[in-house]
């Protein structure tokens, strides 16, 4: 990558760090949300364990609704306050993807890390085997990459789309029902249900996810960009 | 070049078209060689920037995602803004944005400079800071200005009348 794409990918990544800071909405509405969630279950199930595959469950809910409520806001945000013409007419389409991206990527890592270390925390578990830290933190990074890949890829398309609320709900759940079945899966495996084989192809799964979304996404969405 | 015509009839859209942010129903826009983000500036009055950031932040962003352009710091000189340069853009008077919409259009010099009633908002400095970048960007290349200001109007050698 070239200097000049780092730059501009970096401007991009530095003003959405810049406005969260000073705006503060997006990262904790996401964390807000997960707190909510983890200490809503850990009250009511309290004194009692809960099994792995419904304690991955659980996290994927929270963490999908958590990045549903913050990540595609980087994008609409630009078109609700009438900034989107102004990056368009300095910024190039593809630094601005991957700069939103990587944004989106450090929040839903942030929301990802508090949820579970406040899960494994909180909650007991009662798994088939005991916890594997290394593959339920992986898991983790594999929903961060995949989450922040499908998020940004659907707020990039309907950002500019009048009834962009449907749009997002509409187009969201093809893109994200693969990245829920390989989580769940993946994080299960983690917390100490299934097979360890089958969680780790899961992570590896949501890595790749995560991977091409990125690549694919920027063509799609410099054609959306410019018209 | 002035563009000029009664309100509603294009003018504001000619210019955003030929920027780049509207599609054209027909006809054709050519605009000189290389990346339009260098060789052309836009500045217009529904153009918003953003409120969180500072006015210095906007302009070296700028000239990040250009890659090229003016010194920030004597770029907010120029147009009035060093005093304002650490304050929030989501504090400035309607004035100040349109100094720093300027600023930034202006930053990469670039060939042709689009003006949408650029001194709509701005007070008798501003104005004379607007006929200052016309008669710069005249040495360089080519400045569209879409008004119907009288005072604006006198800044074009040539008008072209919209009806």
């Amino acid at each position: 990558m070239s200097s000049s794409w780092s730059k501009e990918i970096l401007a991009v990544l530095r003003k959405e760090i810049q406005s969260e800071i000073r705006g503060k909405s997006g990262l904790l509405n996401s964390l807000l949300f997960s707190v909510v969630t983890v200490v809503t279950v850990s009250l009511s199930t309290f004194g009692h364990a809960i099994s792995a595959t419904f304690g991955a469950g659980m996290i994927w809910v929270a963490l999908l609704f958590a990045s549903a409520v913050a990540l595609p806001r980087s994008f609409t945000l630009e078109e609700e306050q009438g900034t989107g013409d102004l990056l368009r007419l300095i910024a190039r389409p593809h630094a601005v993807f991957w700069g939103k991206a990587l944004y989106n990527l450090i929040l839903i890592l942030i929301v990802a890390l508090v949820l579970g270390g406040l899960f494994l925390t909180l909650v007991t578990i009662k798994g088939d085997k005991p916890v594997v830290p290394w593959l339920f933190a992986v898991s983790l990074l594999g929903a961060g990459c995949a989450l922040a890949g499908a998020v940004t890829l659907c707020g990039a398309l309907v950002a500019q789309a009048a009834n962009r609320s449907t749009l997002a709900g509409t187009i969201s759940l093809p893109l994200l029902l693969p990245v829920l079945f390989l989580g769940v899966n993946g994080t299960r495996a983690g917390l100490g249900d299934g097979v360890l084989e089958t969680g780790l192809t899961a992570t590896v799964g949501l890595l790749c996810y995560g991977v091409a979304s990125l690549a694919i996404g920027p063509y799609l969405f410099a054609e959306v960009w410019k018209h | 070049m002035i563009v000029a015509g009664a309100n509603g009839s294009g003018k504001s859209t000619m210019l955003k078209i030929i920027a780049g942010l509207l599609p054209s129903s027909e006809g054709k826009v050519t605009l000189p060689e290389g990346d339009a983000r260098h060789t052309l500036g836009y500045s217009g009055l529904d153009l918003n920037v953003y409120p969180f950031l500072t006015a210095i932040e906007h302009v070296r962003m700028a000239r990040d995602f250009r890659g090229t352009g003016e010194n920030p710091d004597e770029l907010l000189n120029r147009v009035g803004l060093t005093r304002a340069a650490n304050q929030r853009a989501g504090e400035f008077s309607t004035g100040m944005r349109a100094r720093l919409k300027l600023a930034i259009a202006v930053q990469a010099k670039p060939q042709v400079l689009l003006l949408d009633e650029p001194s709509a908002s701005l007070d008798e400095a501003g104005r004379e800071l607007v006929e200052n970048i016309v008669n710069q960007q005249r040495q360089r290349g080519v400045c569209l200005i879409a008004t119907n200001d009288p005072l604006e109007r006198r800044l074009g050698s040539h008008v072209l009348e919209l009806v």
